[in-house]
């Protein structure tokens, strides 16, 4: 009698975690198509914030006075909003300036502005880390600055950002969980829907967590690949390898 | 020559509706589609089904109303704190979620007639030993979800009266369940249905009782109502009462849906 009972438990246990299992395979076409609405958001928020955060390192640090100041203010006002207020702003404020933006796009917006203020931080520290000499250098033999800047130093400097912007690049694709807030569905978003059906946040959550880990993962390996395939011989940033 | 300028002026607007990702640009006195924003996460009024589909007695009752009196609309899913703010700001035209009708809600927004009663019930842990009272007494933790009609109760009900009970607030209705079962509060105050809902599907939860607050739920427009959506409503409303089709979808959402 003991037996069985044990063994009905045993067999109780044994069914919970095969429907744990079925859930989580079930729920896997749903978080995917959230995990491409992350991805896309990512993407384009870094790619937004590459381009701007390029132009305002440039602007601090060869820019004039009035460049200066204008490109570390917005920098300074990116760096202190919380993402998720800079959401709001972006979404419901876009309405009373009588722009009809999409959710998506204001999230793209709002997140790769936020990005381009931390990332102008990593490429203004990466351009001064080239020494001066190289600018004059290329100057006096016949180089614009434009063509300095274009030829000698970003190209450099460019190299050096990499290990810090993989950095940035796991911070963002995680802060993109927050466009749900306006009503992106994402990834955690998708994830809700199922938890919403079934009452089993755990196993969804540990799922989810897990998607977010290889898509870092995999993000930051890719990175360090490109960092080795771009290094020049003899210009090595990375001490003691090899 | 200005087959030219239409093609250019066309060219230039598509390219503007992609850069917008699709939105709409300019609001018009009708438009074609109706924006129907709801929180997804509030079985068996929204919610989405097995299959992905967005589902649930609100929502089948707005595509049931549109069709009825001949427009489009299309669901999108928001933070059910942000539904009031999107409808004020012209995000979205229409708000069904399960509003509770309250005078606070209707400064800021229009609501159509009222569609359902909803009480509020008290979810326990069977093996508590709780009643609907011992559950809201001295010393008790009590959660409910953040912005609804329950929070405001334990508020005004209990802690404001000198009941010394300690509110846990959630973000969404799931998470409150979640922390009832791990055992970190004693009752969950919710709407009956969400909570016979939530019952229906986990076993180490009952309901002790239902507080009886008779609260209306409203679909919700714009102040004003710009586009002259509420008499459709209320019509639609009506029309699907007098049809039948009303208490079909009653009978699928709040008695087949806990049958299952």
């Amino acid at each position: 009698m003991a037996n069985n009972g044990e063994l009905e438990i045993h067999s109780g246990k044994r069914r919970r975690s095969i429907e744990k299992l079925v859930l989580i395979w079930n729920s896997l076409p749903f978080l995917l198509k959230g995990t491409v609405v992350t991805l896309e958001l990512t993407f384009l928020l870094l790619a937004l914030g590459l381009v701007v955060g390029i132009l305002l390192a440039l602007g601090q640090v060869y820019g004039g006075r009035g460049v200066g100041i204008l490109s570390s203010t917005y920098e300074r006002f990116f760096r202190s909003i919380p993402a998720l207020v800079l959401l709001f702003l972006f979404f419901f404020g876009s309405s009373f300036l009588g722009l009809n933006i999409s959710a998506f796009l204001s999230a793209v917006l709002a997140l790769g502005f936020r990005s381009s203020a931390y990332q102008s931080k990593i490429f203004r520290g990466a351009i001064q880390s080239i020494r001066q000499g190289q600018m004059m250098a290329a100057r006096s033999v016949g180089m614009s600055k434009f063509q300095a800047i274009r030829h000698i130093i970003l190209p450099q400097a460019l190299r050096l950002s990499l290990p810090p912007w993989s950095n940035e690049y796991s911070s963002v694709i995680k802060d993109t969980s927050l466009a749900y807030a306006v009503g992106v569905i994402e990834l955690v978003r998708e994830g809700r829907y199922i938890i919403v059906r079934t009452f089993e946040p755990m196993i969804i959550y540990v799922t989810i967590a897990f998607i977010y880990f290889i898509l870092t993962y995999a993000g930051n390996k890719s990175l360090g690949h490109l960092e080795e395939k771009l290094k020049i011989p003899g210009f090595e940033t990375r001490g003691g390898k090899e | 020559m200005v087959k030219r300028k239409v093609g250019l002026i066309c060219a230039a607007v598509v390219l503007i509706a992609l850069l917008l990702g699709g939105s709409a640009i300019a609001p018009a006195e009708e438009k074609e589609v109706y924006i129907v924003a709801s929180e997804l996460a509030w079985a068996p009024f929204e919610y989405k089904d097995e299959a992905g589909n967005a589902v649930g007695f609100d929502l089948d009752v707005m595509r049931a109303i549109a069709k009825l009196e001949g427009y489009e609309i299309e669901i999108v899913d928001v933070a059910f704190n942000s539904i009031i703010p999107g409808v004020v700001a012209g995000k979205y035209d229409i708000g069904a979620s399960g509003f509770t009708i309250k005078p606070e809600r209707a400064e800021r927004v229009d609501f159509s007639e009222p569609y359902y009663l909803s009480d509020q019930a008290v979810l326990i842990r069977t093996d508590s030993g709780l009643n609907i009272v011992t559950a809201l007494s001295d010393g008790r933790k009590v959660g409910a979800q953040r912005g609804t009609t329950g929070a405001d109760w334990i508020q005004d009900n209990l802690i404001k009266k000198g009941v010394k009970v300690e509110l846990k607030i959630y973000e969404t209705y799931p998470l409150a369940v979640l922390d009832l079962i791990n055992k970190n509060v004693d009752a969950i105050l919710q709407d009956e249905p969400a909570s016979r809902a939530s019952a229906a599907k986990k076993e180490a939860i009952e309901i002790a009782g239902v507080i009886v607050t008779g609260e209306e739920f409203g679909f919700l427009v714009k102040e004003g109502d710009p586009y002259g959506l509420l008499p459709k409503i209320n019509e639609g409303m009506k029309k699907l009462k007098a049809s039948g089709e009303w208490d079909r979808l009653m009978t699928k959402y709040f008695v087949e849906y806990f049958g299952e």
